[in-house]
């Protein structure tokens, strides 16, 4: 990875969810640790989050769910990811019990962060995963 | 073996825990003295309970005359589910409850709307046809049993028909329908208040429809609150005690000034006003934020709004546990919270306690969480003998001191709103949400470096796998949906659809002038249209579209 460049992440909230503190928090700390970073807002579609993906040419997308709507919100995108032929890792924070963490995972999903997740963990985690692509 | 070198030596030196100011940052002194309230003067600070400006309490024997309401959210899934549920939690004590509607419902979408897949009776219950709410009333009477709908215009404008039709088909006069109808057209919404506001429905037509409910309520139930500030979803978004004593009450007396302007008389709607507040985990900044808010409150209708009737003055408040003082980590630890927070909130002199559950940060309660919730608030009510006395803390230095600190600083803030336009002002140009992400990142930063500890994430941790594995609520979008789809379309297939257009069409009709609205979204509701429906039909008068 170009040391020069930032690494880019589009941070988005889909469905009807609108429990935003923690993707908006995320957004400006990530920035601490040296991410760009990108927030969408409230209530996008997955067509919405993969265009912006593709104009910003990001690096990770990040989504966020508190109300339940994770696994079918997250299928959708990844469904939509798979038809476009797109590879960008995407990852989850939010209220998500721990056997629909497995299941995310088994789908595609790189990797779920459940509330008292730190910005610094998400960062050496996201530092790892671009290391490694 | 350096673990314990460790705890050893720092309880040699003298284990502190060094915070020495309050959340909103306040300066704590080590100890407080009678020089810290000289000026405190009984009568015009303070008053009697029940009296005058009612810093001690809005009624001379606060509990001793009426225990708080113990209420706690319900609704999930179907109007039917949510109705067993009802009929359970009433079986074990509880007295009144908060109806929470999913989030279609919550934006006046119908159940089967495209938009709404996956999200179907998830996070409260469905609710898209006058029958729906009958069928959540089924055995329980508006009359009787104390229900707070906790629904926002435009859908409350909705929501507020379907119960005034209610009580007309039950033959139970308007003027008996207790509960609360809440009605606050910016901050129902779990999130920041501009884009959850906005999105699918004019910010104008949000706010008509807040005055169009206060009138009809005005004139036509006596008994039924109407929520003003949902300060606990504004408090929820990362505020400071502070921000929400101030932002609360700033946005309640923009909207009071515009019911004043349409021509009401303080005296006809004040009087049912109510709040729902946010009680946090700082003990004593909680009760005095309380205090000051009762006596700002007090003046500011007295002075401003020159309101005579005694119960125009008195600020009175339902309450929610803080839900973002709890943890996923180590759940159980919640209900120690929780407690902390509900007794805060009994010091503080408040209506109705609603107890978070303790696996919120895991997921919606299940009916074990519920019901340890009500016995959270059955203990301190029965048990431990704080409710005999009305104002414990009155006349403590470190209370009434902090409480006229709290009160400074309510007021410099809701000056800084003031000279911003008043607080739709603020929230419609984005100041009000830079002002939550602000202090969303200190918080979150406080709790980075440790400055701010939380017990099972920042300290005292164990390993997740450690961790209680708790029974969680079960989530069944695909089903409910498909179940509300099927009812929808039978629901429309049998209705007269002549009548039906017609009634949304004058909705329409109405929409565009300055008439009463609630009127005509009742005889559309007779005529089966649904929430969405008359949603839309609301939007197309406005030229609103979103899709």
């Amino acid at each position: 990875m170009d040391k020069q460049i930032k690494p880019k992440l589009l941070l988005a909230k889909m469905g009807l969810d609108c429990h935003d503190t923690g993707i908006t928090t995320l957004a400006y700390l990530l920035r601490d640790w040296g991410y760009e970073t990108i927030y969408l807002g409230l209530h996008n579609s997955a067509e919405r989050i993969l265009q912006a993906a593709v104009e910003e040419d990001v690096n990770v997308i990040g989504l966020s769910f508190l109300s339940g709507q994770h696994l079918v919100q997250t299928e959708k995108l990844l469904i939509q990811m798979k038809e476009q032929q797109l590879q960008i890792p995407v990852i989850l924070g939010g209220i998500i019990p721990r056997h629909d963490i497995h299941t995310l995972k088994e789908v595609g999903v790189a990797e779920v962060f459940t509330p008292g997740s730190m910005s610094g963990t998400i960062a050496d985690y996201l530092k790892k995963l671009l290391d490694s692509a | 073996m350096s673990v314990k070198d460790n705890i050893y030596s720092s309880y040699l030196k003298g284990e502190k825990v060094d915070r020495p100011e309050t959340p909103s940052g306040i300066p704590i002194k080590e100890v407080y003295l009678p020089d810290d309230i000289k000026d405190l003067d009984y009568e015009q600070d303070l008053g009697m309970p029940g009296e005058f400006p009612f810093t001690r309490g809005v009624y001379p024997n606060m509990y001793r005359g009426r225990l708080w309401t113990r209420r706690s959210q319900v609704g999930f899934a179907t109007p039917q589910d949510t109705n067993e549920r009802l009929k359970y939690l009433f079986k074990e004590g509880q007295t009144g409850f908060t109806l929470t509607i999913d989030l279609p419902t919550s934006y006046g979408f119908d159940s089967d709307d495209p938009i709404c897949e996956g999200e179907v009776g998830v996070t409260g219950v469905a609710l898209d046809t006058a029958e729906d709410l009958e069928a959540i009333f089924d055995g329980f009477s508006p009359d009787e049993v104390s229900c707070s709908l906790s629904i926002r215009p435009p859908v409350s404008a909705v929501t507020l028909s379907m119960l005034a039709l209610l009580a007309e088909r039950r033959g139970i006069p308007y003027s008996n329908v207790l509960g609360t109808q809440q009605n606050d057209p910016l901050f129902q919404m779990s999130g920041g208040p501009l884009q959850t506001t906005t999105q699918f429905f004019p910010l104008d037509g949000i706010i008509r429809l807040n005055q169009d409910i206060i009138e009809f309520m005005a004139k036509n139930f006596p008994k039924l609150n109407w929520m003003v500030t949902n300060a606990y979803n504004l408090r929820e978004t990362g505020l400071s005690a502070v921000q929400e004593g101030a932002f609360a009450l700033s946005h309640a007396f923009d909207i009071f000034r515009r019911a004043v302007k349409r021509g009401l008389d303080i005296d006809e709607f004040a009087p049912r006003a109510s709040f729902f507040c946010s009680c946090g985990i700082d003990f004593f900044e909680e009760v005095a934020k309380f205090r000051a808010m009762r006596r700002i409150y007090a003046r500011t209708l007295k002075e401003e709004f020159g309101a005579k009737n005694a119960k125009s003055l008195k600020f009175r408040s339902s309450m929610q546990t803080a839900g973002n003082s709890l943890t996923s980590q180590q759940p159980l630890n919640n209900i120690v919270r929780t407690t902390v927070e509900a007794l805060a909130t009994i010091f503080s002199g408040l209506q109705s306690i609603q107890v978070a559950s303790y696996d919120e940060g895991l997921g919606l309660p299940t009916e074990e969480s519920s019901r340890i919730s009500l016995r959270v608030q059955q203990i301190l009510g029965y048990e431990t003998g704080v409710t005999q006395t009305a104002d414990p803390l009155a006349g403590s230095y470190y209370v009434e001191a902090l409480t006229n600190e709290m009160e400074k600083e309510i007021l410099a803030l809701m000056d800084e709103v003031e000279k911003r336009g008043g607080l739709v002002e603020c929230t419609r140009v984005g100041w009000l949400e830079q002002q939550i992400i602000d202090a969303r990142v200190k918080t979150q930063r406080e709790i980075e470096n440790e400055e701010k500890i939380v017990v099972g994430v920042n300290k005292f941790s164990i390993d997740e796998k450690e961790d209680a594995d708790i029974r969680i609520h079960k989530i069944n979008a695909k089903e409910w949906g498909e179940k509300r789809a099927e009812y929808l379309k039978k629901y429309r297939a049998i209705r007269n659809q002549k009548e039906t257009d017609e009634a949304l069409a004058k909705v329409t009709e109405v929409m565009k002038t300055d008439q009463n609205i609630i009127p005509n979204i009742m005889d559309a509701l007779r005529a089966k249209a649904t929430l969405g429906e008359i949603h839309e039909a609301m939007r197309e008068a406005t030229g609103f579209s979103f899709r």
